[in-house]
């Protein structure tokens, strides 16, 4: 019943969109990190014919346990394709990306977009419990790793533009490039949620839209997308993800535009293809601390449970023109950026929930050909 | 506990596509093809500066540019230096230059226009409609027209130059009258 209403409204919101033509256009000024989506128009937007916009981002993102939550989760291990229930208990992950955007007009709607990102990810947590220490508490793990991530190739079409608005669909192949052999402080694989890269293709529909409302001082926008990612080779596919954005940017003084937008994203689990299995208590004395307790060997499609999540955030941020500050050749069709993501409501099934995170970014256009 | 998440998510996607159909509400807002080379351009009417309104059709008979523009756009703003020194030059030998001005109000371009000291007929298009007409979503955009209202060049981006202007109109007025097939 959930997936039909998901499916109508899906259908409906398009219906509403192909039959209600937009208005007057914006070309205003989606982040590279899987736990960043905060909106940056010059990401979004289909730039000019021959116009090819980059966008240089620094992205910030802690996770912690939130209060009242143990952050006890399941082991899953790759390549015995196990699933050991209450193995690991989290401590904290940070992950810093810097991620690489093309954005290139080939015609005035139609546009492609490159986003390379590269992750350092630090993770910390509790590995072995009921099977590791004297007592079972398990002993301290740590995970650092760094690579390039899965990158994304997005086709966007802009539909019937017009001065004051643009409504750009996408669909977009996140293709799996980034790593998932990295090894935590012990010599073994870190698990699939802690990679770097998902190991298996994603698609990723999406929808944008922006309308002037005071035209050149106030615009909002709007955005949404679906991504599903498949099954990875180790039998690990990540829940589907759901983001919708809103929100407003103010032209202040010609070099100075103030963002405001609410990020909402809802995860859907994830699933694994794996025998089940629980880490032993003390019940199981006296055979505790001590090996996994079996509880189906069959590899059968299981949903990891303390995945999927809810998170709901305000992002507020600025961006500086500093072709409205200096004029010069390096200043010329260039901006910087600034948003604050602070989370206003999180669920994350007793797992790490995402704190406040900072991203930094650059924008430089280059006019690459001639517009006819 | 997931009904809940999925009719946040149903309740999202409504009002995703109602903020799209929130320009719908402005009845001028939908955005036409660029029209193309040869194609007879439908006539408008836009009040000018002074309160007066101008038509495409009174300027008949003429070569005209229609230039879209904006004070807040540079390109826009660079280019017209160069359409006031062919507008000084030809006004006289059937060239008008139309600067239209997009969504802005009277007094701040009224002060561009004083400042850089611009005498071409400048028309403002307050809620988008002749840009609509135009297929223009981006600025600056200048059209070509014909002495019989056709267009004859369409240019996207701040690309005039003198030179440029003058070149396309000496081409145009060169050029034989296209005579129906009935009519020979």
């Amino acid at each position: 019943m959930a997936r039909k209403r998901l499916i109508v409204g899906f259908i409906l919101s398009l219906a509403t969109i192909f039959f209600s033509w937009p208005g007057t256009q914006t070309a205003q000024a989606s982040c590279g990190s899987v736990s960043c989506f905060v909106v940056i128009g010059s990401q979004q937007q289909v730039p000019q014919a021959g116009l090819l916009t980059t966008n240089t981002i620094y992205n910030y993102t802690p996770m912690r346990l939130l209060g009242g939550t143990s952050g006890v989760i399941p082991a899953v291990l790759q390549d015995q394709r196990q699933m050991i229930l209450d193995h690991h208990q989290e401590t904290r992950t940070i992950t810093n990306t810097l991620t690489f955007d093309l954005n290139y007009g080939i015609t005035d709607r139609l546009g492609v977009e490159v986003t390379i990102p590269y992750l350092w990810r630090t993770h910390h947590h509790i590995d072995g419990l009921g099977e590791a220490g004297a007592n079972g508490e398990g002993e301290p793990t740590t995970f650092n790793a760094n690579s390039i991530g899965d990158m994304t190739i997005t086709t966007k079409y802009n539909l019937l533009p017009t001065l004051r608005s643009m409504t750009v669909m996408g669909f977009g192949v996140q293709l799996p490039t980034g790593s998932t052999q990295k090894k935590d402080s012990v010599g073994e694989v870190m698990e699939p949620s802690g990679q770097i890269g998902r190991g298996q293709v994603g698609l990723i529909g999406s929808l944008y839209q922006t309308y002037e409302l005071i035209p050149h001082r106030l615009n909002e926008f709007a955005f949404g997308s679906y991504r599903h990612t498949f099954r990875n080779n180790q039998g690990y596919q990540f829940g589907d993800e759901y983001i919708l954005n809103a929100g407003l940017n103010l032209v202040t003084v010609p070099w100075l535009v103030l963002s405001a937008q609410f990020n909402y994203r809802y995860l859907v689990h994830d699933n694994v293809s794996a025998s089940l299995y629980r880490s032993a208590t003390p019940a199981d004395a006296p055979d505790f601390p001590g090996e996994p307790v079996a509880i189906d060997p069959l590899i059968a499609s299981r949903q990891v449970p303390n995945t999927g999540s809810t998170y709901f955030a305000f992002s507020p941020g600025f961006q500086l023109s500093l072709d409205g500050l200096a004029d010069s050749a390096w200043t010329k069709m260039t901006s910087l950026y600034f948003y604050s993501q602070i989370p206003i409501a999180r669920d994350s099934n007793g797992n790490l929930a995402q704190g406040t995170s900072f991203i930094f970014g650059l924008t430089h256009s280059f006019q690459m050909t001639k517009p006819s | 506990m997931g009904v809940r998440k999925s009719n946040i998510v149903f309740v999202g996607l409504v009002l995703l596509a109602a903020l799209t159909a929130l320009p719908a509400f402005d009845g001028w807002s939908m955005g036409s093809r660029v029209p193309a080379v040869g194609m007879q351009v439908e006539d408008f009417q836009l009040a000018d500066l002074d309160g007066k309104t101008q038509s495409l059709s009174q300027y008949r008979g003429k070569v005209v540019l229609v230039n879209f523009w904006a004070t807040w756009c540079k390109p826009c703003t660079t280019e017209m230096p160069a359409m006031q020194a062919s507008f000084d030059k030809l006004r006289d030998k059937g060239f008008v230059v139309l600067a239209i001005n997009e969504l802005e109000d009277d007094a701040r371009v009224r002060e561009h226009i004083k400042q850089y000291g611009h005498t071409f007929p400048v028309l403002m298009d307050r809620n988008n409609k002749v840009a609509n007409q135009f297929g223009v979503f981006g600025l600056p955009v200048s059209v070509f027209i014909d002495q019989e209202g056709r267009v004859q060049e369409y240019i996207k981006g701040g690309l005039l130059t003198e030179q440029m202007i003058d070149d396309v109109v000496a081409k145009i007025q060169k050029q034989e009258p296209v005579r129906a097939a009935a009519l020979r």
